[in-house]
């Protein structure tokens, strides 16, 4: 819990410059009825920074996520993203954070009565007055770039999984966003294209310079793109930190988080099942 | 004490509902009105012709064989009682004003629940259910502007038109009866209907329908922004969706006829 409540700026890289924090995260706290789901998470996330919010599943990584895009306000504690209070914010306001932010959703949440085009030029048709054939050539630009080359007049349900992750990740990227978000990158994709979305984060990384927060549970991926990582665990946070702080830490949830063991009561589970 | 508390739990649910349905629709007018075929926003109005189509052609069929059907059982429950006191001509006066203040509007109503209430409930739900509706909002798009005004608006233009529609089929299957009955020319029987209709009946009737067509889009919309759970969350939030669309329209009927009987005779 110590790290988690370090002040800010205390490190290396993009978060070492003592600036403000694009997004800073105070006592947030998440409850569904009597069920805790966040408690005292404080976060900050630096311009230019990748974080990889990491947890095992059902630890309130997604709710963290829904936070910190604005499609959720907060209860106990603030959030704040570029000095904008999401709790307190107007409706033009959040729609004027929200303008800034490309989301990537777990499970795509591509519009399956429109073609995977007219998905990705949703948000230029909506927020620019931009030409349509300049909307054309953008959406082939970011599908291309995404690895899609001519899919436009498909519809969703026609691509495969890894194919629509790649398209939405198109449509988050089409307005060139200051913050992208993406929730599990690499779930339920096979370990090729997860690989590939990966080098396709580190490269937008490198070329924009994007702030990005990424959710996962994959290690491999999370080690391979973090700046920095925050790691929760039953809506707590137990550590933030670069790469190496996580894999050298000595909180016991940690590391048997990042060597992949077995809670000790499905030992027991399992003889029950098998036997033996 | 027990009583207490679950009556009290209803209630707050219900006014509760209410209130979510009031304010749907008042920011759903408000952003009706930018809506602008000739400037902008294309999209929508793209949207709004296809939906105008799904909600007022497609149901034309199945809504003039119903509508029709019920003008000829009125026709036909009406001439065995008419016949007894000779006023058999009073057929003509009984469907037309019947059908154009009072069974056209709710028969529409409830070809519009069953084919496009039912369906607008489930694309929205199956809508929040994958995440779309947060991508929307994740993109800065209000669902409400995106996803009900297409539908509004479409429900406002052609609720009317299949109602029109309805009534008018209605009319003339009492008028076939009315040919073999009493023996008067289906082109008599027209006329006849227009002499003794009022203004005030069509436009009563029209004004049911617009009634009737917003609660059938807020109800559909707001139960599916509503929807819990997964994929059985979609069947739960469509069935509830037609109940309490059925409900409030006959309430709304009640409320409208009051009306029209006391300040409007």
């Amino acid at each position: 819990m110590s790290e988690a409540t370090r002040p800010a700026g205390e490190g290396r890289r993009p978060h070492e410059s003592g600036a403000e924090p694009l997004i800073c995260v105070r006592g947030l706290g998440v409850r569904y009825g009597a069920r805790k789901v966040l408690e005292n998470v404080n976060l900050d996330i630096y311009k230019g920074e990748t974080m990889v919010i990491l947890g095992p599943s059902g630890c309130g990584k997604s709710t963290l996520l829904r936070h910190l895009e604005g499609l959720a306000r907060p209860s106990i504690g603030s959030v704040r993203v570029d000095g904008t209070d999401i709790g307190t914010a107007t409706r033009k306001e959040l729609l004027r954070v929200r303008r800034r932010m490309g989301v990537s959703f777990q499970s795509a949440a591509m519009f399956n009565s429109m073609t995977v085009g007219d998905n990705v030029a949703l948000p230029l048709r909506e927020h620019t007055d931009l030409a349509e054939s300049t909307i054309l050539l953008i959406t082939k630009m970011k599908l291309q770039q995404v690895g899609l080359v001519g899919v436009e007049d498909l519809y969703p349900t026609q691509l495969s999984g890894g194919m629509r992750k790649r398209a939405s990740l198109a449509r988050a990227l089409v307005l060139d966003p200051e913050i992208l978000f993406f929730d599990e990158p690499s779930a339920g994709l096979d370990p090729i294209i997860a690989a590939g979305i990966d080098e396709l984060i580190v490269r937008l990384k490198q070329a924009f310079r994007m702030t990005i927060i990424i959710v996962t549970h994959e290690m491999a991926s999370a080690f391979k793109i973090a700046d920095r990582m925050c790691m929760l665990d039953q809506g707590t946070v137990l550590a933030i930190g670069t790469v190496d702080e996580i894999l050298g830490h000595s909180h016991p949830r940690i590391r048997q988080f990042v060597q992949r063991r077995p809670d000790p009561h499905d030992e027991s589970s399992h003889r029950y099942i098998t036997g033996f | 004490m027990s009583l207490l508390a679950s009556v009290g739990r209803a209630t707050i649910r219900q006014v509760e509902y209410i209130g979510g349905l009031t304010i749907q629709f008042w920011h759903g007018l408000r952003l009706s009105f930018r809506v602008n075929p000739f400037a902008g926003r294309r999209l929508r109005w793209k949207r709004t012709v296809a939906q105008m189509s799904e909600i007022g052609v497609r149901s034309l069929p199945v809504l003039c064989v119903v509508s029709g059907a019920t003008g000829m059982i009125m026709a036909l429950e009406s001439g065995a009682e008419l016949r007894k006191f000779g006023a058999m001509d009073a057929i003509v006066n009984l469907v037309g004003t019947s059908m154009t203040r009072e069974l056209g509007p709710l028969i529409a109503a409830i070809v519009v629940i069953g084919r496009s209430g039912s369906a607008i409930s489930a694309e929205v739900a199956t809508m929040v259910v994958t995440e779309e509706v947060d991508a929307l909002r994740a993109m800065a798009l209000d669902p409400i502007d995106f996803v009900l005004v297409p539908k509004y608006l479409a429900m406002m233009v052609m609720m009317p038109c299949v109602t029109v529609m309805g009534v008018f089929s209605g009319i003339l299957a009492g008028g076939v009866f009315a040919y073999f009955a009493i023996d008067i020319t289906l082109f008599m029987y027209l006329q006849r209907t227009a002499e003794i209709l009022l203004m005030r009946d069509v436009l009563s009737g029209l004004v049911k329908a617009v009634v009737f067509g917003s609660i059938i889009v807020h109800v559909g919309c707001l139960e599916g922004f509503r929807v819990t759970g997964g994929p059985e969350g979609v069947g739960r939030s469509t069935t509830n969706a037609v109940v309490k669309s059925i409900f409030l329209v006959i309430l709304a009927d009640l409320v409208c006829t009051a009306f029209f009987y006391f300040f409007w005779r």
